[in-house]
């Protein structure tokens, strides 16, 4: 008899997933849960000409880009929030290194849900006299056929790989989310609904019938899942709900030491080209600190 | 004399338009200066005016938590989605994004505050980039929900932290948010439901927008001159001889505000207390 398909497996092969010139998509929600430990892989792995597709972008984003991996962003916002500006996307943009195409925050998620229904864009009536419309040669006007009203056509999201970060999964690929959450979780659902590969990186790995007693928080069923990695504190330095928080510290290191093109390099070579895996990178992050970042959680 | 802040001057004069019955929205913006305008006058002018004139004011932070309950915070969060938001004690909390499209989308918000680097007399606002978007002087975070506030709520308020040439210009960079290009004739034929920017509050003045939809300075905060604001407006403001003075908030409005609104001074600075 043939048994049913573990989809556990390694960063490395997960990360195979993403081709070169693919779009992909990061879950969570500007400096939250944002899938970290999946965004090393991809910049040891040193993958080129991504186009990364979302509604807010942070340290992922700004982390991509520093590394070469990106050639395009479609987004709201790229920043760190209270500890300042992306510094990597900033220099990028300015120097003319990356093509941004701006969307706005609600239409940038209307472009998941339209992906969801297989359908080529998303309906949406209020960009009329906005850069947004106006620079985006993407978006197409047309008349509404009940009404005769203007309306304009957002393209769906268009995404090869979303990957999200949960904090806990089982080995088929079934993930959770928490029956209380907020938005950050939210993207996590909208941005696995209508893509046909889906990587989720879990904090834990718990048994089947540990879903089965919760199955209302099954947020990403297992035949949507290609394949589930086990990686604790995976959203670092970005919190994961229930699991772990900001760490405020690193965040703040790192919105220094991407300030200059050749800082930035130093910090590559050591926390990302100069590890092996997350685990090692988190080994520069110190068990003390870990510990802290979960302590009343 | 009463003493009073420039944002317990801003709250006060706010909260008096605000109507009973609507709904209120805003996020929560982080960095000192933007915070105290997109977030903390805001709060503080909806919690006077609902212990005012306006008890049917629902207020709508970060499109999440209705009606949160301050009290029990000593500062205020800086994080939206940190774990601790979760716990906000508030009469209704919304789980799935977007959060607010029912309401934002359906016209339900009665109003929002935005902001921007730019402003233009057309109030069209820019959170974009300086210079051209494709290859930008200086590029800044993005439109961010800037494009619904200004399309889809029934107005909105503009909060400049900063009132400089630089931030008051003929025509903004790059359009987040769509005022009256056209006037409010040319904002008609773009088809946006929502009413766009109401006010401008700035540390020098309040703008407002007339029946054609044409930028005008309503009040002058007392202790500014005209010289001052014509000085660092970046386009032309015509003849400011009738402009009134920002009226300075009430006694009752400043006991409201300190002892009941924000007694541990977490919206408002203290120091003049």
């Amino acid at each position: 008899m043939k048994e049913r398909k573990i989809k556990l497996c390694g960063m490395e092969e997960a990360a195979r997933y993403v081709e070169n010139g693919m779009r992909i998509a990061t879950g969570g929600f500007s400096v939250y849960q944002k899938p970290m430990a999946f965004v090393h892989e991809l910049i040891r792995q040193k993958k080129k000409n991504l186009t990364l597709v979302g509604s807010t972008h942070s340290i992922d984003a700004d982390m991509l880009i520093g590394a070469g991996c990106l050639s395009k962003i479609e987004t709201s916002y790229v920043g760190l929030e209270k500890f300042g500006l992306a510094k990597n996307f900033r220099r990028a943009y300015e120097g003319g290194e990356i093509e941004v195409v701006h969307y706005s925050e609600m239409m940038a998620w209307d472009r998941f849900l339209a992906e969801r229904e297989r359908m080529p864009f998303y309906t949406v009536d209020f960009l009329g006299g906005s850069d947004i419309l106006n620079k985006n040669p993407e978006i197409k006007p047309f008349r509404c056929p009940m009404t005769g009203r203007q309306m304009y056509a957002v393209p769906a999201a268009n995404v090869d790989v979303a990957i999200v970060h949960v904090h806990a999964a089982d080995q088929y690929g079934n993930a959770l989310i928490q029956g209380r959450h907020m938005m950050p979780q939210s993207m996590n659902a909208a941005i696995t609904r209508g893509c046909e590969t889906v990587i989720v990186t879990a904090e834990k790995i718990i048994s089947n019938e540990e879903i089965r007693a919760q199955a209302e928080n099954t947020i990403v069923p297992a035949f949507k899942t290609t394949c589930v990695v086990h990686a604790p504190f995976g959203s670092h330095p970005t919190p994961t709900l229930l699991a772990s928080r900001t760490d405020e510290g690193f965040f703040r290191y790192y919105a220094d030491i991407s300030g200059t093109k050749e800082t930035f390099q130093r910090f590559l070579d050591r926390y990302i080209y100069g590890t092996k895996s997350f685990s090692e990178y988190l080994q520069f992050i110190g068990k003390e600190k870990l510990e802290e970042l979960k302590r009343g959680i | 004399m009463i003493n009073y802040t420039l944002e317990e001057l801003l709250a006060a004069d706010m909260s008096r338009t605000f109507k009973d019955g609507e709904l209120g929205f805003t996020g929560l913006a982080t960095g000192k200066a933007a915070a105290t305008y997109i977030t903390n006058i805001p709060l503080a002018a909806m919690e006077l005016a609902k212990r005012t004139h306006a008890p049917n004011l629902d207020i709508w932070l970060c499109g999440v938590y209705a009606n949160a309950d301050w009290s029990s915070l000593d500062r205020m969060p800086e994080s939206e989605f940190e774990q601790e938001m979760m716990y906000l004690p508030c009469e209704a909390q919304e789980y799935d994004y977007p959060a607010t499209p029912y309401a934002a989308r359906g016209g339900e918000v009665s109003f929002g505050f935005g902001s921007g680097v730019q402003v233009d007399k057309e109030g069209n606002i820019n959170s974009v980039c300086i210079g051209d978007c494709r290859r930008p002087k200086v590029a800044l975070v993005g439109s961010i929900f800037l494009t619904e506030h200004m399309a889809l709520f029934g107005r909105e308020y503009i909060m400049m932290p900063h009132h400089e040439r630089r931030n008051f210009v003929e025509k903004v960079d790059y359009i987040s948010g769509v005022g009256f290009p056209g006037g409010r004739d040319g904002r008609a034929k773009l088809g946006l439901r929502g009413g766009g920017p109401a006010y401008i509050y700035t540390p020098r003045c309040i703008f407002s927008f007339d029946e054609a939809g044409k930028i005008y300075v309503k009040s002058i905060h007392p202790g500014v001159t005209k010289q001052e604001v014509i000085d660092n407006t970046g386009f032309d403001l015509g003849n400011l001889d009738n402009v009134p003075t920002t009226p300075p908030p009430t006694e009752e409005e400043l006991r409201i505000l300190r002892e009941e609104v924000d007694p541990k001074g977490i919206l408002l600075r203290m120091d003049h207390r």
